[in-house]
């Protein structure tokens, strides 16, 4: 269970991620969205649409934050689709870190249609 | 054929660009927990689906029918261009919003949607400046890889009606603006699909940039175009192409956003496409399913193939036929278009294996090239010039007199300076071996 969230944490940094530990950092113009999942191996967000969030939400702002309990925390893609179960929502995101796009000399540069500073806040169970 | 060959800028930024897209795969692969089990896997799950093409396609429309979506099945190029049209005209559409799409550029739908009086917009960068040079992608993951960021400023200012400096940071955001404004107002987004899930019917996008997602969430209606092999049968098996997907692309072990897109937007939700529709196109896909071709069928469009290509290294996207080019385009498009009408393709290649090799779904790829130049043969399609000029040589060197004259001949002169037509176009560029004095065969 620790390992998950360590292992969560340091690959979600990996992938351009800021993790926040408990504490919710103030970003007043930044999008919130509660994640239904993340995914350890690859330092994943998964958001899940639904009446309560929309499917632009992660994507219209400059900076995103998405808020995840570590019990909500699966192993790898296989153990996330394994608790999906085949119950999709309308639109399911597995977000790997900011927008991002290397179009243009193949020189890295972020926040190109989505966010360009992405937030995860791990709250414990 | 002509092989345009490609300025020196051009082919330098080729060829940075595919060596760090191969050494980002390399990497990739090596993070992989054991990336040949993987690689099996996912040309085993490939192959299940064109194997049985027609249960997986009645089980896919089914569920995406469960989930309110709208299943079109085109045969031809013609139908997928008239059916994308016809959704668009019944939505009213004056605007499309497209995420990258190659299927979309192989049945070159964007000319049918604007005679239609429909404005197109490409919303991916790379594929946004093409669009605005009025060029077409050279690379199926990185379209724009020959563009500086000088000739971006110069396609974006005009846009902007005002300077916008070639600056990296300043020419992503000018892009985001302009197509800020196109996906709040499109009232069909156009998208591809990576996979399409049978299980669920859910067609899987994947993107870097984000667009993929405000296509399938701002405007009204959604159009994803699906190529007929692109299915997978359950959610276990696109986990195993998904993580094999992005490493052998981009070197990452995902993109920044993979999704997976069931159905219409749902009661109670706020946004999403009040009509999903996914065009199911074959052009000639069914087609090679008989005997070895059918493996071409595997692909999932990773580029890694092009990557580590050294003759699309060295001549670049633009020398091959549209619209797929590398190791993967030369033996697809001969094989969808017909081989008498691109026979120069499977030629295309130093048959150095390396494209194989580098096949996240193990295509032999240069084993197929081979079976094509078998064929251009077998099938007399081969050029009555090549059949000749292949049956003296044969002749000549099958007969010990005749070879021995030809070796004494080429021994007298500089054979090679001296050859005619395109021969010597062949032998203008390059520094050729000096033949040695005297005979192998007389030195003893």
């Amino acid at each position: 269970m620790n390992d998950l969230v360590e292992t969560f944490a340091r690959n979600a940094e990996r992938a351009g991620f800021v993790v926040h530990r408990a504490e919710r950092p103030s970003l007043p113009d930044a999008g919130v969205s509660r994640a239904a999942y993340g995914v350890a191996a690859t330092g994943s967000v998964v958001l899940a649409a639904s009446p309560d969030e929309p499917r632009s939400r992660h994507l219209l702002p400059e900076v995103h934050m998405s808020l995840l309990r570590e019990d909500a925390i699966v192993p790898d893609l296989a153990s996330l689709f394994a608790v999906l179960g085949g119950r999709l929502p309308s639109a399911l995101a597995i977000v790997t870190g900011p927008s991002r796009s290397a179009d243009i000399e193949q020189r890295l540069v972020v926040g190109v249609h989505g966010p360009r500073e992405v937030h995860v806040v791990l709250e414990r169970a | 054929m002509s092989f345009p060959v490609l300025d020196e800028h051009r082919l330098a930024a080729t060829d940075a660009a595919t060596l760090r897209l191969m050494n980002g795969r390399t990497s990739a692969w090596a993070r992989l927990d054991d990336v040949e089990e993987l690689r099996e896997r996912a040309h085993s799950i490939r192959m299940q689906a064109i194997d049985d093409l027609e249960g997986h396609l009645a089980r896919f429309v089914a569920a995406l029918e469960a989930a309110g979506g709208t299943a079109h099945v085109c045969s031809t190029a013609e139908e997928a261009r008239a059916t994308v049209t016809r959704i668009c005209t019944d939505a009213a559409a004056k605007l499309a919003a497209k995420s990258k799409s190659m299927l979309s550029e192989e049945i070159e739908l964007n000319g049918a949607l604007e005679a239609a009086g429909i404005e197109v917009v490409e919303t991916d960068l790379g594929e946004y400046i093409l669009q605005l040079a009025g060029e077409h992608p050279v690379h199926i993951i990185a379209p724009a890889i020959e563009k500086t960021a000088a000739d971006v400023a110069v396609l974006l200012s005009a846009v902007e009606g005002e300077p916008v400096e070639p600056e990296l940071e300043a020419l992503a955001q000018a892009a985001r603006k302009q197509l800020r404004r196109v996906f709040e107002r499109a009232d069909v987004g156009i998208t591809g699909a990576n996979f399409a899930v049978c299980d669920t019917g859910s067609i899987c996008l994947v993107t870097n940039e984000g667009n993929g997602g405000l296509v399938t969430a701002l405007p009204r209606v959604h159009v994803a175009l699906l190529g007929l092999e692109r299915l997978v049968p359950t959610l276990d098996d696109l986990a195993v192409l998904i993580q094999l997907l992005a490493p052998s692309g981009t070197g990452q072990t995902l993109t920044s956003y993979t999704r997976l897109l069931t159905g219409p937007r749902r009661p109670g939700e706020d946004d999403g496409p009040e009509e999903m529709h996914v065009v199911i196109v074959d052009n000639g896909r069914t087609g090679l399913r008989r005997g070895r071709y059918k493996e071409m069928l595997a692909c999932i469009r990773c580029g890694a193939c092009l990557n580590v290509c050294p003759v699309y290294r060295k001549s670049g996207g633009s020398a091959y036929s549209p619209v797929y080019s590398g190791p993967m385009g030369a033996v697809l498009v001969p094989l969808l278009r017909g081989l008498e009408r691109e026979p120069g393709l499977p030629h295309a290649s130093s048959l150095c294996g390396a494209c194989t090799a580098a096949c996240p779904v193990k295509i032999p790829l240069h084993e197929l090239l081979l079976d094509l130049r078998r064929d251009l043969v077998g099938e007399g399609i081969a050029s009555r010039r090549e059949r000749l000029a292949f049956a003296i040589w044969s002749m000549l060197w099958s007969r010990p007199i005749l070879y021995r004259l030809s070796t004494a001949i080429a021994r007298a002169g500089r054979p090679f300076g001296a050859l005619a037509g395109p021969g010597r176009t062949w032998a203008q560029g390059r520094t050729l071996p000096a033949l040695a004095r005297r005979r192998f065969r007389d030195s003893r």
